[in-house]
């Protein structure tokens, strides 16, 4: 048994008498496929989600198998406070967790790190599970030692571990897609996104070629599903008690998106992307989809007229505000079509995870991209070269919301640290909105919806706490902090992290002003000497 | 492991050679100058309790838990009754003490039993390591001495010494001593020992060297060995029965010692040592209820001596500092309005000082660190003290109640596991289980509660802590500039930050084969008018010291000056000229290799001549070339000549007498430091404390990362390990920036200008990072010159100066592309263009395109660069730029 640990709620709804009526709500974290909404069908059903942690520590002792049902219990149980909320808190474990030849990195630190978690009520920590680290050499031999070692310190540490897959490489921190993989790109360099000037992004394979038995024969939904299914029995004692969540990577940096803006801005102000249909088998399907339509000339390329990657909306025709073809029946046709492909990618890598992973007592998850820049533009450019038909009039989110909800999938969010003030002003961004927006959408769909911060930083606790346990309309059940390592626990950031975790532990009600948690979450104020000479020392 | 020198504190004896006989003198007629040697030694000693210590940085206090932590609670305050806190934390520093070593030799009772005894009077597990050399022994072997001289509890080491332990003799004894009867008609000529601390693995020896107490005459008359400091004295295997005491000696006429062929004589002899070792103080805090105003007395007193308390309030479990009202304390300031301070009051029984404070109700936490002195401060574990005021905690309470009883285990447990994290995490764990299933009334609850989250939040902290430390070690971390820069104002001012004015511009005023004229002074002296003219502000020259290779990097006597450049006289003009210039001159020190003069026994090259005649004790034990005898490296080798041990006192002691030789004879103002690769950065901080240079900085060369042999656009782990450098000297010096340069050879090479932006979108080398500290260049005279070691992409150096000589860090010019290549006059227009717009080392860069083939920024916002090929036009808005300079792929404006 393990139980929820620093707030003094606890003693509110740990006392014997309130347990009983909690214990029978296990099953709502279990996903299923049958299209019903899932996670939380309205606000009070949400409500009981939330303390499902709870019931479900309790009951699995017993490891009772988890109960899949069609229809929700509707009854709220009375004795919960009406204002108790709760957020299961992740940590994300570093991005070099397991080291090139299978061992743990820095594995001393990560036991301290993890005990600390611990103690502080973190629930679990979150892994990324690198597709070029497990498979790396030939297709079918996967190494998972490394990742093993891992679950078993995160299960010894008492916390709950949600896994990331990782079907893409990360140039920063020098991870790549399998070996073999890149090799077959040598010669066939369509299996990658291209933009316009026949640059390929090396670190995802095209959603063009999902179903293409590009890879020796097979295509890389099949070895997706390989690779899926090597972790479910690899991990089978773990799945659904230490394991409790999986989120399938599904592009670049593992967002459901196109990697339109993966060159580096040079300034503040972020360009709008550009759009990635230029690999062989996009063009082709490009073709096949105008003809189709009677627009055989449509297909020929993606817009001429669109911006480079790091340009503004108005520095070319299509994306201009007034006068730009995105408003044009091409841009319609194009938009839809290039949005659409990105939804039917999502759709099948989902669908596939989340066959995978029924019945092991584990959430499947896939994270979708916070395109914040030029929101508040009528085109909203950004989002449309990563593949979010948004547009004044037309919204992406409520399909894709539409599309999780049938895979049985929990959306993640990231950037859920932003707050539209520290946007620049010409970059026209709200990140915010934005992400009420998809909240929205998700929520018209009962599409669970968990949360992630864009980074390491000081002052993005109070917009987190704002997002997570904030207004009515926030239906996250979960979020994710990015990332452990030695900023995550330096003398600046920690303790505001420890603040904040607390924080998110406490209820609001019924107790003594003193254990209320802090209006400010401003930085902890370190006393003069402590970092000065620190660091330079 | 450390070696630590110490200076006889009496004169040496001084022998009299009077009509072919010898003299002794007395050693106890120099007593009063072993009183006055005392008092400059005590004054001396204060003054190293701040030099000594082993880091700058705020004292890490490691409160040791396994202490006792609740003895010596306050006494004078008040009745215990209504105590709800009392809390003795204890505070650990380590000090420099000062003691004594001395050797006697002396007679017992007449009898002609003669004693070697040689005591210690700090606290230690000392240890005599010793051996003897026989009459006909050549050179300064060691051998064991014969059986019957070894005292019980001797122990063999090897086959040429002996290791016996100094003992009390008695319990009050202030000394450690051992003796070591002697035999003076063996063939021994002399006992040779250095002494030992287990505790610390400390070797105390006599000046860098080993002890020797000479037995024979004619080692004296040999001189070879010992010179003029030998203890001496004893009259050896023909020896008399007369015997001089010691008591008596002053006052003897020579002629009475005329008589005799041999003279015996005691000895005493002392020498001050130095030792680190902790000194344990505490920090009592009692809280009290003050019934009438129901405000909280917290009483604060410390065995330390005089200590300004900087503390606050806080409200609630995030400790999160503010300053209460008044009224405070005496002598109380407010420090930045986040912090009180407060001088403790001297106690009546003058052993520390205390201090009395009234806090108002409603406060969570009393919040506190102590500060001795500006560098020092002391916390607890790292952290600041913390001292719960709530009344309902009742935390440490001596009276503490039945229903209490779970809390102060926790505590204890605290205290006692720090061993074993596993076991003590689990029983908090455990403990927070029970809190949350067994509760039997709610007053306990909330009690046990609050009492349970403060040691859970110490345990999260301590762990936290410990994770940073461990990931801070394992992965580069990124600091940002930025932040580093604000650090380092609120430091408390440097003795020496090594930068200069901010606004220097290098020339290296040599190139490899500057040696051949072997008049190289007096040709750049030459240059002096022409190079003030150019703008420079600084001239770094070639190592003046003599040297195997003609070109200075492989120094052998450091002390002379005449090198293939020119001779001392010559390079002292030269420095005049360019001081009379307003020139800024650094001295190049080979610090991490010496060259020796003398082969070892075994033909090794490890003894060095000159006046710092070193032996191969002064050599590192980890290069199998050089059979050093010191300790291993504290950095990477180089592997053409011994490297010289700077963990060794005396080395580094030798070395900082030397630079500031240099610097107040020759008249340098700072340093270029060869090869800082190889030992640690904290003994660069150390030569330039000692030194106060206007301008240093080290060469810090190693390689960038390549992948598939191509170099990365992320050169962040090699710029780290040059700011990790930097740091170590505690920014007292800057480094060369090899990253840049690196990063310019790719770019400009290959036309891929988009290197020149890290992912954030600065400068990618360690200007981008740490820019006060980065000296930027093109080339040197390894890199280029007539070795070309790395050299610049042919035809495009002046992209590289253009560049540099527009951005932050510090340039530093090679002097052939000022005196033979054909780009003076563009360098020319480019120093100008930096002095006239005032650009500095802190300059601010922002990165307007890295493009392919194209970089382009604008540097403080009135000045705007681009190199490469490609196009760039700065924009035109509310300011207007107008080209100011432009050559082959760069061009440069200025704002009007």
């Amino acid at each position: 048994m393990e139980v929820s640990v620093i707030g003094t709620s606890q003693a509110t709804f740990c006392s014997g008498g309130e347990l009983a009526p909690c214990s029978r709500e296990l099953r709502f974290c279990v996903p299923k496929r049958n299209g019903d909404a899932l996670y939380f069908l309205d606000r009070n059903s949400r409500r009981r989600c939330r303390n499902s942690r709870l019931q479900l520590t309790l009951t699995a002792a017993a490891q009772s198998e988890p109960v899949r049902s069609d229809s929700f219990p509707v009854q709220e149980p009375a004795t919960i406070p009406d204002s108790v909320n709760k957020v299961k808190l992740f940590v994300g474990l570093p991005l070099d967790v397991v080291s090139d030849c299978h061992s743990v990195n820095h594995a001393r630190a990560i036991t301290a790190g993890l005990k600390a978690l611990k103690l502080l009520g973190v629930e679990g920590v979150e892994v990324p599970v690198w597709w070029g680290l497990v498979e790396k050499e030939e297709m079918g031999e996967y190494e998972w030692s490394g990742y093993l070692a891992v679950a078993e310190m995160v299960q010894t540490a008492g916390l709950k571990l949600h896994v990331s897959l990782c079907f893409h490489g990360d140039r920063q921190h020098k991870v790549s897609l399998p070996r073999w993989v890149l090799k077959i790109g040598e010669s066939n360099h369509s299996i990658f996104y291209t933009d316009r000037s026949g640059e390929a992004y090396e670190d995802c394979l095209s959603l063009a070629v999902d179903d293409l038995p590009v890879l020796d024969g097979r295509t890389p939904l099949q070895v997706y599903k390989g690779f899926c299914e090597s972790f479910r029995s690899t991990f089978a004692q773990f799945l659904g008690s230490t394991i409790t969540g999986v989120t399938m990577g599904l592009g670049p940096d593992g967002e459901l998106q196109y990697p339109s803006h993966h060159q580096p801005s040079n300034n503040n102000i972020p360009g709008v992307g550009e759009f990635q249909c230029y690999d062989e088998n996009m063009k082709d399907q490009l073709k096949q989809h105008a003809a189709s339509l009677g627009n055989p000339l449509w297909g020929l390329a993606g817009p001429h007229d669109a911006p480079t990657y790091n340009q503004t909306p108005d520095s070319s025709p299509f994306f201009n505000e007034l006068s730009g073809s995105w408003q044009s029946p091409y841009g319609d046709f194009f938009l839809s079509w290039y949005s659409n492909q990105l939804l039917s990618h999502g759709d099948r890598l989902l669908s596939m995870a989340s066959n995978v992973f029924t019945d092991t007592g584990v959430t499947t998850h896939g994270r979708v991209p916070l395109m914040h820049s030029w929101f508040k533009t009528r085109s909203r450019a950004l989002e449309n070269t990563a593949g979010f038909y948004s547009t004044d009039g037309k919204d992406a989110y409520e399909a894709f919301a539409e599309m999780f909800a049938q895979t049985s999938c929990g959306m993640i969010i990231p950037g859920m640290d932003l707050s539209d003030d520290e946007q620049p002003d010409q970059s026209m961004s709200s990140p915010e909105m934005l992400l009420k927006q998809i909240q929205a959408a998700c929520k018209k769909h009962g599409v669970g919806v968990s949360g992630m911060n864009s980074g390491l930083r000081l002052n993005g606790f109070d917009r987190i706490s704002k997002n997570v346990v904030g207004d009515e309309n926030n239906v996250v059940d979960l979020f994710t902090y990015q990332r452990m390592g030695a900023e995550f626990f330096s003398p600046e950031h920690f303790p505001s992290f420890t603040q904040f975790a607390r924080g998110l532990n406490q209820p609001f009600a019924g107790l003594d002003s003193d254990d209320l948690p802090t209006e400010e979450t401003l930085p902890v104020e370190a006393p003069v000497p402590s970092n000065a000479e620190m660091q330079t020392a | 492991m450390s070696s630590v020198t110490v200076e006889p504190l009496l004169r040496y004896h001084r022998r009299t050679e009077v009509s072919g006989l010898r003299k002794v003198a007395n050693p106890c007629c120099s007593s009063s100058s072993l009183n006055c040697s005392r008092q400059k030694l005590f004054h001396r000693g204060k003054c190293k309790l701040r030099m000594r210590r082993r880091s700058t940085a705020p004292f890490v206090i490691r409160a040791s838990s396994s202490s006792s932590s609740s003895t010596a609670l306050a006494e004078t305050f008040e009745s215990s009754g209504d105590v709800f806190f009392r809390h003795s934390f204890p505070v650990t520093q380590t000090e420099t003490v000062e003691g004594k070593i001395f050797v006697r030799v002396d007679q017992e009772n007449g009898k002609g039993n003669w004693h070697l005894t040689v005591g210690c009077s700090l606290p230690g597990k000392w240890i005599l390591h010793w051996g003897v050399s026989y009459v006909n022994d050549i050179g300064s072997e060691w051998d064991q001495p014969p059986k019957h001289m070894r005292p019980s509890g001797s122990v063999p080491v090897k086959n040429y010494a002996i290791e016996t332990p100094l003992k009390k003799p008695s319990g009050d004894d202030p000394f450690y001593e051992v003796k070591i009867d002697i035999d003076p008609k063996s063939a021994i000529a002399a006992i040779n020992f250095v002494l030992k601390d287990e505790e610390t693995g400390a070797w105390y020896q006599h000046k860098g060297r080993d002890f020797k107490v000479p037995l024979v005459d004619y080692l004296l008359e040999d001189g070879t060995v010992f010179g003029s400091n030998s203890f001496v004295i004893w009259p050896g295997p023909f020896f008399s029965n007369i015997l001089l005491k010691p008591e008596t000696d002053s006052t003897r006429e020579p002629d009475d010692v005329k008589r005799e062929d041999r003279k015996v004589e005691g000895i005493y002899e002392e020498q001050p040592i130095t030792k680190h070792i902790a000194i344990e103080n505490s920090v009592t805090v009692s809280v009290r209820k003050c019934p009438e105003t129901s405000k909280n007395l917290l009483y604060l007193e410390t065995d330390l001596p005089e200590v300004v308390v900087h503390w606050g309030v806080c409200r609630d479990d995030a400790k999160n500092w503010e300053t209460p009202p008044g009224p405070h304390p005496p002598e109380t300031v407010i420090f930045k309005e986040k912090a009180l301070r407060t001088l403790l009051q001297p106690k009546e029984d003058g052993r520390g000082c205390s201090g009395l404070f009234t806090l108002e109700e409603g406060l969570a936490g009393f919040l506190f660190v102590l500060k001795l002195n500006d560098n020092t401060w002391l916390k607890c574990k790292g952290n600041d003290f913390y001292v719960p005021l709530s009344n309902s905690s009742i935390l440490l309470s001596e009276s503490g109640q039945e229903h209490f009883k779970d809390a102060p285990a926790s505590v204890k447990a605290l205290d006692q596991n720090q061993g074993s994290d596993t076991a003590f995490t689990n029983e908090i764990i455990k403990e927070i289980r029970n809190l949350v299933s067994g509760i039997s009334s709610d007053n306990s609850r909330k009690v046990k509660t609050k009492e349970a989250q403060e040691s859970i939040l110490q345990e999260i902290e301590k762990l936290a802590a410990e994770a940073y430390s461990i990931f801070r070690s394992s992965i580069p971390t990124f600091k940002e500039e930025v932040v580093l820069e604000e650090e380092l104002e609120q430091a408390p001012p440097k003795k020496s930050s090594g930068t200069g004015s901010g606004y220097e511009i290098v020339l290296q005023g040599f190139n490899w084969e500057s040696h051949k004229s072997g008049r190289w002074y007096m040709e750049l002296k030459e240059k002096a008018e022409d190079i003030a003219s150019l703008g420079f502000t600084v001239v770094w020259l070639p190592p003046p010291t003599e040297s195997v290779s003609p070109e200075g990097y492989m120094p052998k006597d450091l002390y002379n000056l005449n090198s293939r450049y020119g001779n001392i006289y010559e390079l002292k003009e030269l420095v005049g000229k360019l001081h009379e210039l307003g020139i800024k001159v650094l001295g190049d020190a080979v610090l991490n290799h010496r060259c020796a003069q003398y082969q070892n026994q075994n033909g090794i090259w490890n003894i060095f001549g000159g006046r710092l005649n070193w032996d191969d004790r002064a050599v590192v034990a980890d290069d199998p070339h050089f059979q050093g005898r010191g300790n291993k490296s504290s950095g990477d080798n180089f592997h053409a000549a011994p490297n010289i041990d700077h963990s060794q006192d005396f080395v580094r002691k030798d070395i900082k007498e030397w630079m500031r030789w240099l610097r107040e004879e020759i008249g340098y103002d700072g340093w270029r430091l060869d090869f800082v690769r190889g030992f640690w950065g904290g003994y660069v901080k150390d030569y330039m404390d000692a030194t106060s240079p206007y301008f240093a900085v080290g060469e810090y060369w190693d390689s960038l990362s390549y992948t598939y042999g191509e170099m990365d656009h992320n050169q962040d782990a090699h710029r780290q390990r040059i700011i990790d450098w930097i740091n170590a000297t505690s920014g007292s010096a800057g480094a060369f920036d090899v990253t840049t340069k690196g990063v310019l050879h790719a770019a400009l090479e290959r036309c891929e200008y988009w290197r020149l932006a890290d992912e954030k979108g600065k400068p990618p080398g360690v200007v981008g990072w740490w820019p006060s500290r980065a000296v930027t260049f093109v080339e040197n005279h390894d890199t280029g010159s007539t070795q070309g070691h790395w050299r610049f992409p042919g035809g495009k150096e002046m992209q590289g100066y253009a560049y540099i000589l527009t951005h932050p860090g510090t340039p530093a010019v090679f002097f052939d592309h000022v005196y033979s290549s054909n780009y003076r006059s563009e360098i020319a227009a480019l120093l100008a263009f930096r002095n006239r717009h005032k650009l500095h080392c802190r300059s601010i860069v922002q990165i307007s395109k890295a493009a392919r083939d194209v970089y382009a920024a604008i540097i403080d916002e009135k000045v705007a660069v681009k190199i490469g090929p490609g196009h760039f036009e700065p924009p035109n808005g509310p300011r207007k730029w107008s080209p100011a300079l432009e050559g082959r792929d760069y061009k440069i404006w200025e704002s009007s």
